[in-house]
């Protein structure tokens, strides 16, 4: 028995899936891949997977670990490819690995976003006024965990934040909060900046290129 | 492809998955090299039409043709339809994105009679003309599959072709014969009246009814070479028919999210409550190797790890131990779990069942229909009480603990004694759990009782019956809900009014179009949804086009009437239902097919157990 860890891509039309959908997804496509992997032994056996930091909705992903058990020997490369013939259009498996850090270690996500105002004035406003929040360094919300609702500043979960306007897009690229203890979901930082500078975009596309340690490397 | 308007949708509505097409099997194909472009439109969501075996079936069916691509529709949520309409969304299909309205063929599956106003909405929401006379161009062409084209009358004025009995064969003569004229450029009417002249195809705006005056039928006639009887279409051979090998998988959660396999069409038993029981005779058996060989197929090419063999009554196959014995070892092995729906508590295969829950364990549901032998005996539900405990005992000491029971509310003679052995049968399955010696310790029992409202149906012996008031059958449930004697039963049943409009549709006649369109009008759609079921916008609307909806639902109806279907011949002579009706009167039950042929006249389709009487009759 052993453990692998996959980096996979979750792009185009496979953003409009939660988290529960792409589970399904993947546990079909080990099936259908003949993944030699390792069964759960409860009364509904189902193959052992695990997404260490899950997408929202929505939100794309080019760099995401997934960790399986496999009780067959077989190579790195041929689980990539054997998976990749099996998922469907927007999944794809980058590479395959040993697990090297713990899930836990997972402390901080670079983010690119996107936002179509659909006005190049509108996109250079809102770049702007962003940015003198962000660095104000106070942004209330309202986020909900699993003990309830809370207002918390999410500036103070906002590691790297720099907003930049071309044309009628605003183009952000950020590092913010990400892991078990401490999360900020991006979709949230975006919508509160937002309607604190009483902008909507019309598109909106987030994508996460990557995960991070406490210190700012990347996480394995 | 996704535009940025639908993006822009997308990301503010619900479940977006269900409207990006993309799954894994959808089959994309060139546009510019295919000539027919065929939009299967399901009205209901995607959770529940993605589950369709029919859907899939001629999906597979008409893609195997270079010549046409099909695409699959469901009928958008509201919050979804409401953006669409408010940003120019047309409704569009999901393999491609291109708007349904300059498709070929825009065909409906009918599976249930309240999913009529979707069919509408889903034609306005894509920007075609409610009525076929309303449509002048030879495309898109409107047709209609599945059970309640048996009786299409009320869909009567929007549909162009209907298309009764299964749809393998004529849906391929059916686009040959639309690619021939669309070749020769031929209008509408021209290829309509082509088209009445393929058995099995049923194109309404050819036939002219007329009405007596007090509101039934007078007559119905055929015009311009069509058929005065549209003769249903069967497959006679199951082993040799179009199956699909590979499923289109759900990105998004379906209801039925499985392999799901035919194993034999039609039915035996001749339930006399049960429309399915006689539309699809005679009944024909798939081999236990091609079902097999299918389950494989599917579950290799989609990794679904659920199989649920389907047909009415799965204990009558022939063929099922065969089956079950040779799939086990590899549905096991690959942790595939198999199903069987439809389990008769007569013939119940109890240690088939046992080997089938080896991987994970489900439910199980017998279907007693009625609360007392006399009622069951009406209805030809063949069971008895000492069968459906014995079933129960069976399962209690194979490990079960909870086991459902369905029943109907208001079948023709039923009296307040039948319901209260609804109560009773279930305290004795109840009883039989605790005469268990080898019951789990600490482990209560539970017996959930479901008795749902009855609804007659065209081509059945029940067609003349009344259908029972909404009063009488809340009347009913009270009844029902009393004689409940211990919480070990819980106890089910939907309220009447659906049920009621049901029964209306299901034996209505074409003066009904009106109705569903100013209903929709009115804002009904998602019928069949609880929250969105407006009981009261439809009797606004019966009552605005002057229609007495009682007139369908709740009328006796006389043997010599004209029947709105009775121009529809699904190969059972209305002789036999008068006979079976009046068996039904007298509480005599009638044999099986394969104990007796009862001469419903079904063998002249040529098919399965009438076959394979014969030869044991000599």
């Amino acid at each position: 028995m052993k453990n692998v860890r996959l980096w996979y891509k979750k792009e185009g039309l496979a953003k409009y899936g939660s988290h529960l959908d792409l589970v399904r997804c993947f546990s079909r496509a080990v099936r259908r891949a003949q993944i030699p992997i390792w069964y759960t032994e409860g009364f509904n056996p189902k193959p052992y997977m695990t997404f260490p930091l899950p997408l929202s909705l929505g939100q794309q992903g080019v760099h995401e670990p997934l960790d399986i058990r496999i009780i067959d020997d077989i190579s790195y490369d041929e689980i990539v490819n054997r998976m990749n013939s099996a998922l469907p259009i927007g999944l794809e498996i980058v590479s395959a690995g040993e697990s090297v850090m713990d899930s836990k270690e997972i402390s901080f996500a670079e983010y690119s976003v996107k936002l179509d105002f659909q006005s190049a004035d509108k996109a250079q406003y809102f770049a702007k006024q962003a940015s003198a929040i962000i660095a104000g360094g106070e942004l209330m919300a309202e986020k909900k965990s699993k003990k309830g609702i809370k207002t918390v500043n999410l500036c103070e979960m906002v590691q790297d934040f720099c907003a930049e306007a071309d044309n009628e897009i605003c183009e952000i690229k950020m590092i913010i909060a990400a892991g078990n203890t401490l999360n900020l979901n991006a979709d949230l930082l975006v919508e509160t900046l937002e309607k604190a500078t009483e902008c909507e975009d019309y598109v909106r596309s987030i994508v996460r290129e990557k995960l991070l340690t406490k210190d700012m490397t990347d996480f394995c | 492809m996704i535009s940025k308007k639908l993006e822009h949708i997308l990301m503010r509505v619900q479940k977006p998955g269900r409207y990006t097409g993309g799954e894994l099997n959808s089959v994309i194909k060139d546009k510019s090299a295919v000539e027919l472009r065929y939009a299967f439109c399901f009205p209901d969501t995607y959770e529940i039409g993605s589950s369709h075996l029919g859907m899939k079936i001629l999906y597979s069916l008409v893609n195997a043709r270079d010549d046409a691509w099909c695409e699959r529709v469901f009928a958008p949520w509201t919050d979804m339809e409401q953006l669409m309409r408010e940003n120019g969304v047309e409704l569009y299909a999901l393999e491609s994105g291109d708007p349904i309205k300059d498709f070929d063929v825009i065909g409906f599956t009918l599976q249930y009679e309240l999913s009529y106003t979707n069919v509408l909405n889903m034609l306005d929401l894509a920007g075609i003309p409610l009525r076929s006379a309303d449509r002048k161009g030879l495309t898109p062409l409107i047709i209609a599959g599945g059970p309640c084209v048996c009786n299409a009358e009320p869909m009567a004025e929007f549909l162009d072709i209907t298309l009764p009995g299964e749809g393998e064969e004529v849906t391929n003569e059916l686009l040959d014969l639309l690619k021939e004229h669309k070749k020769m450029g031929s209008d509408k009417e021209t290829f309509l009246r082509a088209a009445a002249k393929i058995k099995g195809v049923y194109v309404p705006s050819l036939y002219d009814v007329s009405y007596n005056d007090d509101g039934t039928v007078k007559e119905v006639t055929a015009r311009d070479g069509a058929p005065e009887k549209v003769e249903k279409r069967i497959v006679s051979n199951l082993d040799t028919m179009f199956a699909p090998e590979t499923f289109v998988v759900p990105n998004t959660e379906a209801v039925f999210d499985r392999t799901t396999v035919e194993v034999f069409r039609g039915c035996i038993r001749g339930c006399r409550f049960c429309q399915a029981g006689f539309l699809y005779r005679p009944l024909r058996e798939k081999s236990p190797q091609e079902v097999e060989r299918q389950c494989r197929a599917i579950c290799d090419s989609s990794g679904y790890d659920e199989i649920s063999l389907c047909s009415l009554s799965i204990s009558d196959y022939k063929g099922l131990e065969e089956l079950v014995t040779n799939m086990l070892p590899w549905a096991i092995d690959e942790k595939i779990n198999v199903s069987l729906p439809s389990l008769r508590a007569d013939n119940f295969p109890k240690d088939l069942v046992e080997k089938l829950n080896s991987v994970r364990r489900s439910g199980l549901t017998f279907a007693p229909e009625a609360g007392t032998q006399r009622l069951r005996d009406v209805i030809n539900k063949n069971i008895t009480e000492d069968e459906v405990l014995t079933a129960s005992r069976r399962a209690f000491s194979g490990g079960w603990t909870a086991v459902k029971l369905y029943f109907m509310l208001g079948l023709p003679t039923e009296t307040d004694d039948d319901i209260k052995g609804i109560s009773q049968l279930a305290q004795k399955v109840v009883d039989e759990y605790y005469k268990n010696p080898e019951k789990p310790k600490g482990k209560s029992v539970s017996v959930s009782v479901s008795a749902s409202p009855f609804v007659p149906k065209p081509f059945t012996p029940f067609q003349w019956e009344p259908q029972s008031s909404r009063d009488e059958i809340r009347r009913k449930q009270e009844v029902l809900y009393e004689s409940r004697s211990t919480r070990k039963v819980t106890i089910s049943s939907t309220p009447p009014e659906s049920s009621f409009l049901e029964g209306v549709f299901a034996r209505g006649d074409r003066k009904l179009s009106k109705v569903i369109e100013l209903a929709w009008k009115n804002g009904c759609k998602m019928d069949g949804w609880n929250e969105h079921f407006k009981f009261d916008t439809w009797m606004e609307a019966f009552e605005q086009c002057s229609i007495d909806p009682e007139f369908y639902a709740t009328r006796r109806r006389d043997y010599d009437e004209v029947l709105p279907w009775d121009h529809m011949d699904y190969g059972i002579p209305k002789a036999f239902f008068v006979r079976e009706s009046k068996r039904a009167q007298e509480g005599k039950t009638t044999a099986n097919c394969r104990e007796k042929c009862a001469g419903c006249g079904s063998d002249r389709l040529n098919g399965g157990v009438c076959n394979e009487k014969c030869k044991t009759v000599v």
